[in-house]
C-alpha cells in the first residue's frame, strides 16, 4: 500500500539493479545506491549532499522556520552575552579608572575628623581613608535651565572633585581634578534624563533671594552614584563657588570613605567594626559591592530578559527541529528501509541527515552571530554612556562562545534525535510504512454527536500531540510572558501595595529626619496640629529608632525599629500581629529571615545600652530601607532616635495631593507627602521599568506567537498534503477542510493560553517575589520567602482581555495561513 | 444489461487534459450508460487514471466537457462538484487512501457523515451491513495498519459504497492484490453492478477485463478499442477471457 514512486524506484535499484535514469522522478538515491555498493566515498559524499539539497526543496516552510528560530535563538544569545560582558567589563574598568572606595559612610550632623583618623590609626587593613564634603541642595533651590527639581527623586549634592582617589570620569574616561569658578560639571544622569547639554545654564538659589548661576562645563561618570537608582548625585564646582553656595543655603553631609587592603575578605568585618566603634554614621554605609549591583542591576535585567528570551527560543528551536526531523524521518521512510536493506550501515544513514541539519546549523549560528554582534551596540547604548567601553578580547570573545555553544546544543540534540534510526529496522520500513504517523486513537467519528470537521479536528490533535506541543509551547510561553510583566505592573502600581511597604492604609505620609533637639518638638508639633486638623481622620505617629541585635550568626547587627501605636492605621501582617509593648517586636520577613528565629522566639536588641529579650510576635513584608526593619514600641527619648512618620488619614474625598501640599507649607522642614507620590518615588525607576517591560513583552509575545502560528501552519499544511488530499477526493469540500484546521491550532492555542494564563497567574507571582528577594536581599536569599507579595491582578486585563488579544491574533494568523489549503489536491497524491 | 435505449448517465465530448502543455488526453468522447460495467486498458501512462480524475470532476479539464446525470461539470463550483462526488460518486483507488488517524468504521462513515443525508446512527448501520457483505465485519475497530491489503481494499470498496453512489470508479482497485483476493473483490463489484450500479474500472488485468460487460482501450489519451461483450453471469469465464485476448491481439493491442 501506499509505496511512492520514489520508494519505489529505489526499491527496483535495490532488487534487480535496473536502471532507469530517465523515468526516474527522483534519482539521486536510486543512482547513488549503486554507488554506495560501488564504495566510492566522493560518490557518497555527492550523494549525501544530493539528499540533503532534495530535502530542503521538498520542505522548504519547515526548513524556513527552522532557520530563522535557530538563527534569532543564536543571535540572542550572543547578543545577550556580549552585553553582559560588557556591562562587567565597563562597570569594573569605570571602578578601578575612579579608584572608587571600597566602604563609604554618610553622615549629617556634628563630625569630628580627629575621631575618625585615630580609630584608623588602630585598623591596620585600611589603606586610605579620606572625608569628602557633599553640599545637598533642595530641589526647590536648584534649577537647571530654569527647571526647578522639585519633582525629582535624586537628592543632589554640590562637591569639589577629589584629586587622587574617588575620581570623577570625564566622557573618555579621564578624571576630572578640577572646574573653572563659575562652571559645573553635572553626572551623566542628568544629561540623558534632564536632555541637558554643555553650556546650558544651572542656577542655585536660596530662600533670601541668593542666585548663583553656573555654566555646564562637562559631564561626568561617577563610580558610586551613577545609576539613576541610586538616589544621589554629585555635582563638581570649584571649591570658591562651593564656599559661595554653601554659605547661603544647603545642607552638609560628610561621605567618609575608605581603602582596605583585601577588600574581598576584610568589608564585612570592617563595616561590623566601624558600627561598633559608635563612629559617625547618621546615614547610609554602603561597599564596593553595593555599588557594583546598583551600577548594573538596570542592565543587567535587561540582559536576563534577553537571555531568558534567547533560552525560550533555544527550546522553540529544538522543539521545531525534531518536529521537522520527523517529518524527514516520516517522508523518507521507506527510503532510510531500503538502505538499510541494500546494506548501508546506519551509520551512514545517520550521517546524511546530520549533514544536511548541521548545515543548516552552522548556517544559521553563522548569521545569527553577525547579526547578534550588530545588536549589541544597540543594548550597550546606554552602558557605554553612563560606564564607558572597556575594550578587550573578551567582548568578542564572550558573544562568539555563546554562539557556538548553542550551536553545539542543536547538534547535540541532533545526534539524539538522530539515534531513532537504529530503530528503524528495514523490513518494518518496507512493509508497514509509519513511524509517528498519525496513528488512531481510541476516539471514534462514528461515537460522537459532534460536527463532522470539528472532531477530525479533535481527534487530529488527540492521536498526534507531540506534533502540536510545539505550538502548545509557544502558546503557553507567550501567554506567560505577556501576562507576567503586567501582573507584576499592576501589582507595583496598585494602591494596596504600600502595604508592603512597611506602612498601612494612609493617604498623606510626614517624614521628618531627627537632626538635633529641636526635631522632637517639631514632631509633637506636627502630631498636634494633624489631630486636630477637620480633613483628618486618624493619624499614626511613630518614632524609628536604630538598635544592636544579633544576626542568624549571632554577629552584631543594626536594626531600624518603628516604635508607637501599631493599632492605628494597622498594616497587613504576612504572620501574627502588631507589638503592643516594649517586649514586643514584630520584624519584617527579611528581619526575620536574618535573626535566624521564628515567630515566639525573642531576639536580644539593645535598648539604651540594655539588651532586651524582645518576642517576637508579627511579621510582615517591607521593601523599604533595605527590607529589614522592625516595629515595637520603645523609649523613644534616647539617641537612638533617627527619623520620624506620620502617618495620615484623610476624610473620604479630600485631595491628597493639595493636602500634603499645604501641610508641607506649614510643617516645614518635615516632608510631606501624598502615599501615590511617596510610593512612586520610593519605587521609582522600578514600577517605570515593569511598566515599559510589560507594553514591550505583550507586544513581543503577540509577535512570536503569530510568526510561528503562521510557520507552523505552513509546516502542517505540507506535512499533511496526502491526507487533505485524500479527504478532498471522497468529497470534502474546502471550507469544511479548513474548518478540520481550524479546529486543531484553536484547540492548541485555547489549551495553551489557558495553561499560561494559570502559570502567569501561580509561577509569576513567585518570579516576582524572587526578583523582590534577589533585588533586597541579594542571590542567597533567593527562595527564602522573604517576599510574599501577593499579586495584585487586574483579573479583566489578565485573564480576559490579553489572552483574548493573544488568541484573536492567532486566531487571524491561523485563518490567513488556512488559505493555502486549497494546493493540496489529489496530483499530490499521484505525484508523491 | 445495457440497451440501446439505456440513458448515458456520463457523457465527455472532446474531453481534454494537459499537464504543462503536454496532452494526456486528446479530444476524448466518451457515453457510459447507466448500468453498464466498463473496463478501461491501456498502456502504463496513456492516461486512464487522468480520465477518471477528469470525468468525476476530481481533477480540472482543460477542454471538452463532461455532462453527469444531466448536470455540466464545467459549470459547478468546486463546492457543488464535492457535494456531487460525495452524494453520487464513488471511488477506489489503487493504494486505498485510508486516513490513517481514523479506524476503519469511521474511515467508512466519514463520507456519510459528510454527506449527512441520514442520521448518524443510520448511516453507521449501514456502513457496518456493508463490512458484513464485504467480509470485513470483525475488523471495524481496527486501525489502517491493522488489516492486510485485501482487507483494506474492501474497506475502500465499503466507502464508496457509503452513500449509495450512482456510478462507482475504480483505479486498479486489485492491482496490488494476488489473484484469489482480486477474485473475491470482483465478485463483490459484479453483485453490485448486477444490482444496478454503474461501474467504471481501470485495469490491466484480462482476467478482471473479462468479468466486465464492456472494455475500452486508451493509448495516447485516445480511445483505440471499445468492444461490448456483454455482462458477465458466472459461467465461461474462460470463454470470455480467451475471446477479449483475441480482440486485443488482433488490433494489435
Ligand atoms: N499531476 C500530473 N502532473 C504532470 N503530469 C501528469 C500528472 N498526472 C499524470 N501526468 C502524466 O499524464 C500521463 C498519464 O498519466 P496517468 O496517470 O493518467 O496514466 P495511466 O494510464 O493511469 O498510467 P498507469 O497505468 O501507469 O497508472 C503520464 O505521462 C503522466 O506522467
Ligand atoms: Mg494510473
Amino acid at each position: 500500500m501506499n509505496l511512492s514512486p520514489r520508494a519505489r524506484s529505489v526499491a527496483r535499484h535495490g532488487e534487480g539493479g535496473v536502471d532507469e535514469p530517465g523515468g526516474d522522478q527522483h534519482p539521486a538515491v536510486g543512482a547513488d545506491g549503486q554507488v554506495l555498493r560501488r564504495g566510492q566515498p566522493a560518490g557518497r559524499w555527492r550523494m549525501y549532499g544530493r539528499m540533503a539539497a532534495r530535502d530542503f526543496s521538498r520542505n522548504r516552510g519547515v526548513t524556513a522556520a527552522l532557520v530563522v528560530l535557530m538563527m534569532l535563538s543564536v543571535m540572542l544569545g550572543t547578543a545577550s552575552a556580549g552585553t553582559l560582558v560588557r556591562l562587567i567589563g565597563a562597570s569594573s574598568d569605570l571602578m578601578e579608572q575612579a579608584d572608587a572606595p571600597h566602604v563609604a559612610q554618610l553622615h549629617v550632623g556634628a563630625f569630628d575628623q580627629a575621631e575618625v583618623d585615630r580609630w584608623v590609626a588602630g585598623r591596620p587593613e585600611v589603606v586610605h581613608h579620606q572625608t569628602m564634603l557633599l553640599l545637598g541642595i533642595d530641589g526647590a533651590n536648584l534649577l537647571f535651565d530654569g527647571e526647578p527639581q522639585t519633582a525629582s527623586i535624586q537628592q543632589n549634592s554640590l562637591v569639589v572633585p577629589n584629586t587622587e582617589r574617588d575620581l570623577l570620569l570625564d566622557l573618555d574616561n579621564r578624571p576630572i581634578t578640577q572646574v573653572e569658578p563659575g562652571g559645573i560639571v553635572l553626572p551623566v544622569y542628568h544629561q540623558v534624563e534632564g536632555d541637558l547639554e554643555v553650556g546650558d545654564t544651572v542656577r542655585i538659589t536660596a530662600a533670601d533671594g541668593f542666585a548663583k548661576d553656573l555654566t555646564i562645563a562637562g559631564f561626568a561618570r561617577d563610580s558610586i552614584m551613577n545609576p539613576a537608582i541610586a538616589s544621589s548625585k554629585r555635582l563638581a564646582v570649584a571649591p570658591s563657588d562651593f564656599e559661595e553656595v554653601r554659605a547661603r543655603t544647603g545642607e552638609v553631609e560628610q561621605l567618609v570613605e575608605f581603602w582596605l587592603d583585601d577588600p574581598a575578605t576584610q568589608t564585612a568585618g570592617f563595616k561590623k567594626a566601624y558600627q561598633d566603634a559608635q563612629l559617625p554614621q547618621a546615614g547610609q554605609m554602603v561597599d564596593s559591592n553595593t555599588f557594583q549591583i546598583l551600577t548594573m542591576i538596570g542592565d543587567g535585567m535587561v540582559a536576563a530578559v534577553v537571555i531568558l528570551v534567547s533560552m525560550l527560543l533555544l527550546v522553540v528551536g529544538v522543539l521545531c527541529l525534531r518536529f521537522s526531523f520527523l517529518t524527514a524521518v516520516e517522508q523518507d521512510y521507506r527510503e532510510i528501509g531500503v538502505l538499510k536493506a541494500i546494506g548501508v550501515a546506519p551509520r551512514d544513514v545517520r550521517r546524511i541527515y546530520l549533514t544536511k541539519y548541521a548545515l543548516l546549523a552552522g548556517i544559521a549560528s553563522g548569521v545569527g552571530l553577525l547579526a547578534g554582534l550588530a545588536v549589541i551596540p544597540l543594548l550597550t547604548r546606554n552602558i557605554t554612556r553612563y560606564m564607558g567601553t572597556a575594550s578587550g578580547l573578551a567582548n568578542w570573545i564572550v558573544p562568539t562562545l555563546a554562539a557556538v555553544l548553542i550551536f553545539v546544543v542543536l547538534v547535540l540534540f541532533m545526534l539524539v534525535l538522530l539515534r531513532r534510526f537504529n530503530r528503524i529496522s528495514a523490513v518494518t520500513a518496507l512493509r508497514a510504512g509509519a513511524t509517528s504517523q498519525p496513528r488512531a486513537t481510541r476516539l471514534r467519528l462514528h461515537r460522537s454527536r459532534m460536527p463532522v470537521h470539528l472532531r477530525l479536528g479533535t481527534m487530529d490533535v488527540v492521536g498526534r500531540w507531540p506534533i502540536y506541543l510545539l505550538l502548545f509551547f509557544v502558546f503557553a510561553v507567550s501567554t506567560f510572558i505577556m501576562i507576567v510583566p503586567v501582573n507584576s505592573a499592576t501589582t507595583a502600581t496598585a494602591p494596596g501595595f504600600i502595604n508592603y511597604m512597611g506602612i498601612g492604609a494612609v493617604d498623606v505620609r510626614v517624614d521628618l529626619r531627627h537632626d538635633d533637639a529641636t526635631s522632637p518638638e517639631q514632631f509633637e508639633r506636627a502630631v498636634e496640629q494633624l489631630g486636630s486638623e477637620p480633613d483628618v481622620t486618624a493619624i499614626s505617629p511613630m518614632v524609628t529608632t536604630r538598635h544592636d541585635t544579633l544576626d542568624r550568626d549571632g554577629i552584631a547587627a543594626s536594626l531600624y525599629v518603628e516604635n508607637g501605636d501599631h493599632t492605628l492605621l494597622p498594616l497587613t501582617y504576612a504572620d501574627g500581629r502588631a507589638p503592643t509593648d516594649s517586649s514586643e517586636i514584630a520584624l519584617s520577613l527579611l528581619a526575620l529571615h536574618q535573626s535566624g528565629r521564628s515567630l515566639g522566639d525573642t531576639v536580644p536588641i539593645t535598648v539604651g545600652g540594655q539588651v532586651n529579650a524582645l518576642t517576637i510576635v508579627g511579621s510582615y513584608q517591607d521593601i523599604t530601607h533595605g527590607g529589614s526593619t522592625a516595629k515595637s514600641v520603645l523609649p523613644t527619648d534616647g539617641e537612638e532616635t533617627m527619623w520620624y512618620v506620620i502617618g495620615v488619614q484623610l476624610a473620604g474625598g479630600t485631595d491628597a495631593t493639595a493636602t500634603a501640599q499645604t501641610y508641607g507649607a506649614q510643617l516645614a522642614p518635615a516632608r510631606v507627602s501624598a502615599i501615590e507620590q511617596w510610593r512612586d518615588q520610593t519605587l521609582g525607576p522600578i514600577a517605570d521599568q515593569l511598566t515599559i517591560a510589560a507594553g514591550v513583552d505583550a507586544v513581543v509575545a503577540i509577535a512570536l506567537a503569530v510568526l510561528m502560528t503562521a510557520l507552523f501552519a505552513r509546516m502542517l499544511l505540507a506535512r499533511d498534503a496526502g491526507p487533505i488530499a485524500i479527504q478532498r477526493a471522497i468529497g470534502a469540500d474546502d471550507t469544511g477542510l479548513r474548518q478540520q484546521y481550524l479546529t486543531r491550532i484553536l484547540l492548541v492555542l485555547v489549551l495553551g493560553v489557558t495553561v499560561g494564563t494559570v502559570m502567569a497567574n501561580t509561577l509569576g507571582e513567585l518570579l516576582f517575589n524572587l526578583m523582590f528577594e534577589a533585588m533586597f536581599g541579594g542571590f542567597e536569599m533567593l527562595f527564602q520567602g522573604t517576599s510574599q507579595i501577593a499579586f495584585a491582578v487586574n483579573p479583566l486585563l489578565a485573564s480576559l482581555l490579553l489572552p483574548l488579544a493573544l488568541l484573536g491574533a492567532v486566531a487571524a494568523a491561523t485563518v490567513a495561513s488556512s488559505r493555502s489549503i486549497a494546493a493540496a489536491s489529489i496530483s499530490s497524491l499521484t505525484t508523491e | 444489461m445495457t440497451t440501446a435505449t439505456a440513458t448515458a448517465v456520463l457523457d465527455a465530448q472532446g474531453l481534454t487534459k494537459t499537464f504543462d502543455g503536454h496532452p494526456v488526453l486528446q479530444g476524448l468522447d466518451l457515453k457510459v450508460r447507466d448500468g453498464e460495467f466498463i473496463a478501461v486498458m491501456g498502456p502504463s501512462g496513456s492516461g486512464k487514471s487522468t480520465l477518471l480524475y477528469n470525468i468525476s470532476g476530481m481533477d480540472t479539464m482543460t477542454g471538452g466537457n463532461v455532462q453527469f446525470a444531466g448536470q455540466d461539470l464545467g459549470s459547478l463550483s468546486q463546492k457543488q462538484l464535492a457535494r456531487l462526488r460525495l452524494t453520487t460518486m464513488g471511488f477506489i483507488f489503487q493504494h486505498v487512501y485510508l486516513l490513517k488517524n481514523l479506524c476503519l468504521l469511521d474511515n467508512i462513515v466519514l463520507p456519510a457523515y459528510l454527506a449527512g443525508l441520514a442520521p448518524r446512527a443510520e448511516l453507521t448501520q449501514r456502513a457496518m451491513a456493508l463490512m458484513e457483505r464485504t467480509g470485513v465485519a470483525d475488523l471495524a475497530d481496527r486501525d489502517v495498519t491493522e488489516a492486510s491489503g485485501g482487507q483494506l481494499q474492501r474497506i475502500g470498496i465499503c466507502r464508496a459504497l457509503i452513500n449509495e453512489p450512482q456510478i462507482l470508479f475504480g483505479d486498479e482497485p486489485t492491482g496490488a492484490l494476488d489473484s484469489t483476493a482480486a477474485t473475491e473483490i470482483m465478485d463483490i463489484l459484479g453483485e453490485l453492478n448486477a444490482e444496478g450500479t454503474t461501474i467504471m474500472l481501470v485495469t490491466h488485468d484480462t482476467k478482471v477485463a473479462a468479468r466486465t460487460s464492456r472494455v475500452i482501450y486508451l493509448v495516447d489519451g485516445r480511445i483505440v478499442g471499445d468492444r461490448q461483450h456483454g455482462p458477465y453471469t458466472g459461467t465461461g469465464l474462460d470463454q470470455r477471457h480467451h475471446e477479449l485476448t483475441e480482440w486485443l491481439l488482433h488490433h494489435g493491442l
